[in-house]
């Protein structure tokens, strides 16, 4: 119990009154911090704007414009009970128009040429909402081969391409901010092994003296060990009330940029909280250890 | 109290730094270990204090045999043998009294034991009141006081002084011997490791004297002959 008492005293002693490698240790651990912290950040606004792209991306069939609306109902019904449909959404003539002439409304020439055909010439339609965005190609090949007097056009080919290349830009987008998020963590890694590294070479005479005075390994660990947890712990919770205000600021923007589409970064980080700074203060934590007792042990050889 | 038979150590087949060294101190004794540069004086403080091993031979202080001595139990054997440095090798983050206190803590005594023999230890040296000042806050003389000082805390039985003059002025050399010889007075062996001609002259104690690392003399009433 005095030993212990004795370790945290040395050790709250030493960071203390080598306040200015603290200060550079625990700086260095907070930009490897909110370095990662910022990466899942990128990682989750981009993976929002992919998803927003894919909402955006819609399979129209369009109907005959004689078609009654009894007849639509059971063309939408009977589309919606497949497995592979999330919603299947009606967009009548009316509909079509007055969403036409909100979209050209700063466009005379167009508005005009509206006026002077003198009716309705676009048709109701039906909008097609995959249960799973993969699937799209799929679900386009099963609406090819519905059988319905009613359907007057069903040409999903510009879709089919631009779903193939968002498929293909997702994934790729995938695999290259894995191996970005990767390579990051990594080196954020090593920084903070050697910052430790360096922190324990300055205290290297330290060390040689405690060995000298017949200190056991045990008291001369220690207070390493427990100055990394210290470290650690100070450094996430720096980073916590620095990150926070500053998604705080960041939200209103995302939510500008991304105007329709629900996106909380916020949220996210309140709700994964444990698992995303938990994480970070785990694995930082091993780290500072491994690399003390490295470092010590290089210093602390009888 | 030290016993070294046949003692042999090299750093690599082609540097041998002790060859064949037999020596023997008894209880109370000052010894002065002189010789040049790369004769193997440091060396042999380091196989007292379990620092290096050896190749062959046997090194015993006191009880311990250090040949044979376990890892775990150099700590131990550390805390019972005291050493001061030409460098002094205090915690410079530490004040003197702290320097000294240190060397108790990491043994596990109680804390009113340690205010009482740091107390002691530093009036004996004469730092009772610098005991608040950081290393770099006194002089060389009294940084090797502060070592000293600590050194005494476990009441060792023996004394190694590397080179404790060499990083000092005369004034204060010769202060830090009188400090020696007054240890060596209360009962306590005291081996000085020099190269110091005027000291080793003055002090007319027993004299070994290394060459290439051999002792070449040892002498009761000695002088420095290199």
């Amino acid at each position: 119990m005095l030993s212990l008492y004795r370790i945290i005293k040395f050790s709250f002693q030493d960071i203390v009154r080598n306040i200015w490698l603290t200060i550079v240790t625990i700086t260095i651990l907070l930009l490897a911090l909110f370095s990662i912290n910022t990466l899942i950040t990128v990682r989750l606004i981009s993976d929002n704007a992919v998803a927003a792209i894919k909402e955006k991306i819609d399979i129209s069939l369009y109907l005959k414009p004689e078609t009654t609306e009894a007849e639509i109902m059971a063309l939408r019904a009977k589309i919606a009970s497949s497995a592979q449909i999330k919603n299947v959404f009606y967009v009548s003539k009316q509909s079509a128009i007055d969403s036409f002439r909100q979209k050209y409304q700063n466009d005379p020439a167009i508005l005009a040429a509206l006026k002077e055909l003198g009716r309705n010439p676009l048709s109701p339609s039906l909008m097609i909402v995959p249960q799973n965005f993969e699937e799209s190609e799929l679900v386009v090949n099963n609406l090819k081969m519905i059988d319905s007097p009613i359907i007057e056009s069903r040409d999903f080919s510009d879709n089919t391409v631009i779903l193939k290349k968002i498929n293909d830009i997702t994934r790729r987008v995938n695999q290259v901010g894995l191996f970005i998020i990767f390579v990051f963590i990594l080196t954020s890694l090593l920084v903070v092994y050697n910052a430790i590294r360096v922190a324990i070479y300055t205290h290297r005479q330290e060390i040689e003296i405690m060995r000298l005075v017949g200190a056991s390994n045990f008291f001369i660990y220690m207070p390493y060990l427990f100055s990394a947890l210290i470290y650690t712990l100070l450094s996430v919770l720096i980073v916590i009330s620095v990150f926070y205000p500053f998604l705080t600021l960041l939200q209103p923007y995302l939510e500008t940029f991304f105007t329709g589409y629900n996106i909380n970064i916020l949220s996210y980080f309140v709700d994964n909280f444990w698992l995303i700074f938990g994480a970070q203060f785990l694995v930082v934590l091993v780290i500072n250890i491994i690399a003390s007792l490295f470092a010590v042990r290089k210093y602390a050889r009888i | 109290m030290i016993h070294l038979e046949n003692v042999y150590k090299s750093y690599s087949n082609k540097v041998k730094v002790l060859h064949n060294v037999s020596l023997a101190v008894k209880p109370g004794e000052f010894i002065s270990i002189v010789g040049q540069s790369g004769a193997g004086k440091t060396t042999l403080v380091r196989l007292l204090i379990g620092e290096e091993r050896t190749d062959a031979g046997k090194v015993a202080v006191g009880d311990w045999d250090i040949t044979k001595i376990n890892r775990r139990e150099v700590p131990f054997l550390r805390r019972q043998i005291g050493v001061i440095f030409q460098d002094f090798k205090l915690l410079p983050k530490k004040t003197l009294e702290e320097n000294v206190a240190f060397a108790l803590q990491v043994s596990g005594e109680r804390p009113a034991k340690i205010k009482k023999i740091v107390s002691s230890v530093l009036k004996i040296v004469g730092l009772d009141d610098k005991k608040k000042r950081y290393p770099s806050e006194v002089s060389g003389g009294e940084q090797q006081r502060a070592a000293i000082a600590r050194a005494l805390v476990h009441q060792p039985k023996i004394l190694l002084a590397d080179e404790p003059t060499g990083n000092l002025d005369a004034i204060n050399a010769n202060e830090i011997i009188d400090l020696l010889l007054r240890i060596n007075k209360f009962g306590t062996t005291v081996v000085l490791v020099t190269h110091n001609k005027d000291i080793v002259n003055r002090l007319n104690k027993r004299v070994v004297t290394m060459e290439h690392g051999q002792v070449i003399s040892d002498q009761e009433h000695g002088k420095y002959l290199l």
